[in-house]
């Protein structure tokens, strides 16, 4: 049973073949510098269509966190969340710690995290934790 | 610009059916059609949404509908737009009548779900439903195996709690209302009264949102019966549409910057519809709002404009939202004590301001309720339509 999402664009295909090499990254414009996340193949400020992949920030601020009762590939209850990197926007993610150790402020650090079906995701876990 | 009225309404029971979706929305049709007053060689417009989210595609729902009432239609429309689908058709229909373009339309919506249970039973069987839910979300949201925007909702209802230190209490309390509002509802899905207590000892889905503070899927039909002037058959009992505005967010889903319990969309859309209307919040007496959780509920009510930001809670605890209150919120028990058909839903909140404002909602009525609003949304409300509805004055 095929448990993949659909990769709906070739960004995508892009952003989780980049991560599965243990990088986080997403599109920088080339025409005005700007980065985007989700990456994409134009740019909604100056509709450049030259964009290059550059790292993401590494750490982030977690706004919000919650576990879902039902989902697909992910166990559950996986915890999840929304983190804030700075100048980039919001990542939905998997957070790496019990929801309980959680609190809305606290500052997170990327990882990376394979599925029981093998697909490589982001992850955040609070900063100082191993 | 021709006004618009409400002619004819009519809903099915929420809940479970046996009925095909088709023959169930044939049966509402017919009843809005008789409580119009019209026949079906009088209707001269059709516009419907998609039978469900999981239920089997099938397409052109309107034109099938034409075929088995014998409608002769010189507007027809299959919608979908999530949760804002049949609001959607309902503007659009009153576009064309304001345009005369056409002079009745027949707004409906039929929804069957497979059971939860039957799915829960063999799931591999039916994966492809459960595949399609998760591809609802782009990519970046899906690949954490999202089925419904409810671990968003989740989110968003603890900034929300964060922000005006609120205590889970004052979430459940506003389901337990919408529990009370429903047992005043002969066709509502739930039955049974509900206390705080039960609703914070129900299962976590996704915290801090508890099972009996979400809304389940359920099946339910209704029908709406638009008219110009000129086919108004019932004067006394007319209701028009006194304003409709629609504005939309740059999201999809999850916002990807700024704040997720904001939902700006909603705000803009409701001062459109009021200034366009000419009323101000004040004199709404009643309104039925999409809220499809109990944490969304109380934001809806702060962006709507009925109270200010971080005061819904105190304004329900107050007894303000309910009979006897400032304003009568969800009268007909909301989504999460009506039940809640998502393509129907708008068509039901349509349903229940309409027989306020004709004074026919029987136990359940605001005495004098003159001005109704219905609010609906799409998505993680990233798009609103906000409708306000009037009393025929002659
Ligand atoms: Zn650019």
């Amino acid at each position: 049973m095929d448990t993949k999402p659909y990769m709906q664009d070739r960004a995508a295909e892009e952003f989780f073949s980049r991560l599965s090499e243990g990088k986080f990254q997403s599109t920088r414009c080339r025409g005005c510098g700007r980065v985007h996340y989700p990456p994409r193949v134009v740019c909604p400020e100056c509709l450049s269509g030259e964009m290059e992949w550059v790292d993401l920030p590494c750490e982030g601020i977690l706004l919000a966190f919650t576990w879902q009762e039902a989902a697909i590939r992910c166990r559950k209850p996986e915890v999840l969340g929304l983190v804030e990197l700075e100048g980039v926007g919001n990542v939905f993610t998997r957070v790496d710690a019990p929801y309980e150790d959680l609190h809305i402020g606290m500052r997170v650090t990327f990882s990376t995290w394979t599925s029981p079906d093998g697909l490589v995701l982001h992850q955040f876990r609070p900063v100082g934790n191993t | 610009m021709k006004e618009v009225y409400v002619a004819g309404v009519a809903m099915a029971d929420v809940g479970r059916h046996i009925l095909d979706p088709h023959e169930l929305g044939a049966r509402v049709c017919a009843e809005a059609l008789r409580d119009a007053g019209l026949l079906p060689r009088e209707v001269e417009g059709i516009a419907t949404t998609p039978h469900g989210y999981m239920a089997d595609f099938r397409r052109f729902p309107s034109q099938r509908m034409a075929d088995y009432l014998g409608i002769t239609a010189g507007f027809m429309m299959d919608v979908d737009s999530g949760g804002n689908s049949s609001t959607a058709a309902v503007q659009v229909a009153c576009d064309r009548i304001r345009l005369g373009r056409i002079s009745s339309c027949l707004v409906y919506a039929a929804q069957r779900e497979v059971p939860k249970k039957e799915v829960q039973k063999d799931v591999l069987g039916h994966f492809h439903l459960i595949r399609a839910a998760n591809s609802l979300y782009d990519t970046y949201q899906a690949a954490y195996g999202v089925i419904s925007p409810l671990p968003f909702y989740a989110m968003a209802v603890q900034r929300y709690m964060h922000k005006y230190g609120l205590e889970p209490e004052d979430v459940a309390r506003v389901a337990v209302l919408l529990r009370e509002h429903a047992l005043r509802h002969p066709q509502a899905a739930y039955k049974e009264p509900l206390t705080v207590e039960e609703v914070l000892l129900s299962p976590l889905v996704s915290p801090p949102i508890h099972r009996l503070e979400s809304s389940e899927m359920h099946d339910g039909a209704a029908a709406v019966v638009l008219v110009s002037e000129e086919l108004l058959r019932d004067r006394s009992r007319a209701v028009r549409i006194a304003a409709v505005a629609e504005a939309h967010d740059p999201t999809n889903f999850l916002p990807y910057r700024g704040e997720i319990d904001e939902f700006p969309c909603v705000e803009r859309a409701v001062r459109a519809a009021l200034a366009e209307s000419g009323y101000r919040v004040e004199e709404v007496d009643v309104a039925e709002v999409y809220g499809a959780f109990a944490g969304l509920e109380l934001i809806m009510y702060e962006r709507l404009g009925f109270f200010p930001r971080g005061e819904a809670p105190a304004a329900v605890r107050e007894g303000r939202t309910t009979h006897g209150g400032d304003v009568l919120l969800n009268p007909s028990g909301g989504r999460l004590s009506l039940g809640h058909p998502a393509y129907v839903t708008p068509l039901l909140e349509i349903v229940e301001v309409v027989r306020q404002l004709r004074g026919e909602a029987g136990e359940r009525q605001r005495p004098g309720a003159a001005v109704g609003l219905v609010h609906t949304e799409q998505g993680f409300i990233n798009g609103s339509i906000v409708m306000v509805l009037d009393r025929e004055m002659s």
